[in-house]
């Protein structure tokens, strides 16, 4: 039997200026892990979730790159490699961007999260990337996000400058029997835009519970793209706040679920001012006996006139023993906005399949089709450079994926 | 050379009896049109034979080359030779052109440039097809995209419902043109269901069928399209005991 927060405490206290995450431990320690009888963790499997499973140590040494962690990594200007939530390796350089590890100081922005207290407990620090005013990054940025050891915090910011733009691609891997728990922040100045991708395909024994805040100023423009393929118990919260007029947001959040998985997506667009724009997103399948839940909330600031926000959220069921269900909120002060939300839950669509059959394509070949082209859409964001390997390794997967059709 | 025969062929639509022993027989490298009013079956008959789930066949035979088609899944006729092109072709979100066609069999080593030459062929712009199957094009476009999609499979015997709705004088010429050259270049079998005679300026009928109530009332040579025309559907009515 490991013990999770002796381990935890001798981890905090060999870092330089543990005070502060002892402090994050201690209100972590208040707080506990949520209960499922919390509305927001009701779909959650916690009953399951023993930290005593897990051991919070450093890794002691370096495994090799997956071959696709190197070709994404071929693909990118500046490759930030990540392992246990700290910095192994930097590779590359591009003009304007700087990576440096911060000391964090995110535990009060986040009072009554556990799992966000324990980020910032037992992250090494805060890997900032930054983007200087003005830069414009074409080459895009890739983050390699690697857990190995039982327990990984690991915890990013990326900002951009004024008129700044960037593309950055996360990729998360390694997570075996593990427990991770990312917590991001990006941080958008005017002007500037930021496209991001995160692309999640940790072991399927892992818990992956995420959380990312975007925060736009005026004109700013962010671009999302979750895509999560991975985890036993696959949390992702993904937030936007509108601080500057003109400000835009686009989230894609994707999954595909199998075997018993759980997907669980929350977001939240927090209107704070007018003339801002969230575009939201959501499509996800569900096959075998696993299930999905999609939780989305736009809150509307009174005073935010002519707001522009919609969700849309789509799930595709693979087998009659999977579930999804779709939770749309909203919560405006505002009358001058403009707000939409559409859902739907249902099989492959049965004339698209006999279409494609009915050009000679095989039923097995039609939906696998169909089910990447669900996924393909969802790649928008992603940088050109390395769309076509994602998507590769994306088809590969849905090759294993089991459609059973009601 | 290959041979189409459609033979007594019953089809219920919605619980309602819409083709009624239809018969039909038709040679690789021929041009059969049916033509015939609203609701009288022919839309029925193009979907029925290329298996759409909401047309239930009660009774009949469709066979090419000796093999039954109708004990065939989709897919399986296709391969076998029978290809329809839609009215209102699906949007398939996602799926691009090139990818449907690869899993429909086609080779993929220069396909692009084919496709392109295709396009070209029936004047699509070929850049529409680089974006998802039939996704934001336009009537016209979608029904072009069927005739690129048609002649990188060549089947033996190609199905039209009503594939001049919709286009333009210039391109209903353009794919009037490229249906007569699938006859002679693969001696592909036409089988083009119109309600319009203006097909026919550019693409040469061996017969045209007339069709009421679910049936072929009557059978002729390319003058028939005059009477037609002249006449309307009125004098081939089958009228209801």
């Amino acid at each position: 039997m490991k013990n999770f927060s002796q381990s935890a405490l001798s981890y905090i206290e060999a870092l330089e200026n543990s005070s502060a995450r002892l402090g994050a431990w201690e209100t972590f320690s208040a707080l506990g892990l949520p209960k499922t009888v919390d509305e927001v963790w009701r779909y959650a499997p916690l009953r399951e979730l023993d930290l005593d499973h897990f051991e919070v140590r450093s890794p002691d040494h370096v495994p090799a790159l997956s071959n696709f962690a190197r070709e994404l990594g071929e693909r990118a200007g500046l490759v930030v490699r990540v392992l246990d939530g700290a910095v192994v390796e930097v590779t590359g350089a591009l003009e304007g961007v700087n990576v440096e590890c911060v000391e964090s100081t995110w535990s009060s922005k986040y009072a009554n999260d556990a799992f966000a207290q324990l980020n910032c407990a037992l992250s090494p620090y805060t890997i900032t990337l930054r983007v200087a005013d003005g830069a414009h990054v074409v080459t895009p940025i890739v983050i390699l996000n690697s857990t190995s050891t039982d327990a990984s915090f690991p915890q990013v910011n990326i900002t951009l400058g004024r008129s700044a733009q960037a593309s950055v691609v996360e990729y998360l891997d390694g997570g075996v029997d593990a427990l991770v728990v990312p917590l991001a922040e990006y941080d958008l100045a005017d002007n500037s835009s930021l496209q991001v991708s995160t692309y999640q395909r940790l072991d399927a024994s892992a818990w992956h519970i995420a959380r990312s805040t975007g925060s736009l100023g005026r004109d700013a423009r962010l671009r999302q793209a979750v895509i999560s393929i991975g985890a036993h118990y696959n949390r992702s919260r993904n937030d936007a706040q509108f601080l500057g007029a003109g400000a835009e947001n686009e989230l894609r959040t994707t999954f595909l679920g199998s075997g018993n998985q759980v997907h669980d997506f929350r977001t939240h667009q927090f209107h704070r001012v007018g003339r801002t724009h969230s575009t939201l997103l959501s499509k996800g399948a569900v096959a075998d006996a696993s299930r999905s839940v999609y939780t989305g909330m736009i809150e509307i600031e009174k005073g935010a006139k002519r707001t522009d926000a919609r969700q849309t959220n789509h799930n595709l069921l693979l087998s009659p023993h999977a579930h999804a269900d779709s939770v749309p909120n909203l919560d405006i002060r505002e009358n001058d906005v403009m707000c939409a939300h559409a859902s739907s839950v249902g099989p492959l669509d049965e004339l698209q399949r006999w279409y494609l059959e009915s050009r000679g394509v095989t039923r097995p070949d039609a939906e696998r089709l169909m089910i990447q082209g669900f996924f393909y859409e969802m790649l928008a964001t992603l940088p050109s450079e390395l769309a076509e390997v994602v998507e590769r390794d994306l088809g590969e997967t849905l090759h294993h994926v089991e459609i059973v059709t009601p | 050379m290959s041979t189409l025969t459609i033979q007594g062929l019953r089809v219920e639509v919605a619980g309602k009896e819409v083709l009624k022993g239809f018969d039909l027989t038709m040679a690789s490298g021929e041009v059969h049109v049916i033509m015939g009013p609203n609701g009288s079956g022919k839309s029925t008959l193009a979907h029925a034979l290329a298996g759409h789930p909401g047309y239930k066949v009660l009774a009949g035979s469709v066979v090419i080359d000796d093999i039954e088609l109708l004990d065939l899944s989709a897919t399986e006729r296709t391969r076998h030779g029978l290809f329809l092109a839609l009215q209102h072709p699906m949007e398939v979100p996602g799926v691009r052109p090139i990818d449907l066609l690869v899993a429909a069999g086609a080779p993929r080593e220069g396909l692009r440039e084919r496709m392109g030459e295709e396009a070209r062929r029936v004047e699509l712009r070929p850049e529409v097809l680089e974006r998802f199957v039939n996704v934001d094009l336009s009537g016209g476009e979608r029904k072009r995209a069927e005739m690129v999609q048609l002649a990188i499979l060549q089947p033996k015997f190609a199905m039209l419902d009503e594939i001049d709705s919709g286009l333009d004088v210039d391109a209903l010429g353009a794919v009037a043109r490229r249906l007569q050259g699938a006859t002679t270049e693969w001696n592909c079998g036409v089988l083009a269901i119109t309600h319009f005679r203006r097909l026919l300026h550019e693409l040469t009928p061996t017969m045209i069928h007339v069709v009421s109530e679910g049936r072929v009332v009557a059978t002729g040579g390319p003058e028939m399209a005059e009477i037609l025309e002249k006449d309307g559907y009125e004098p081939f009515r089958i009228v209801q005991k």
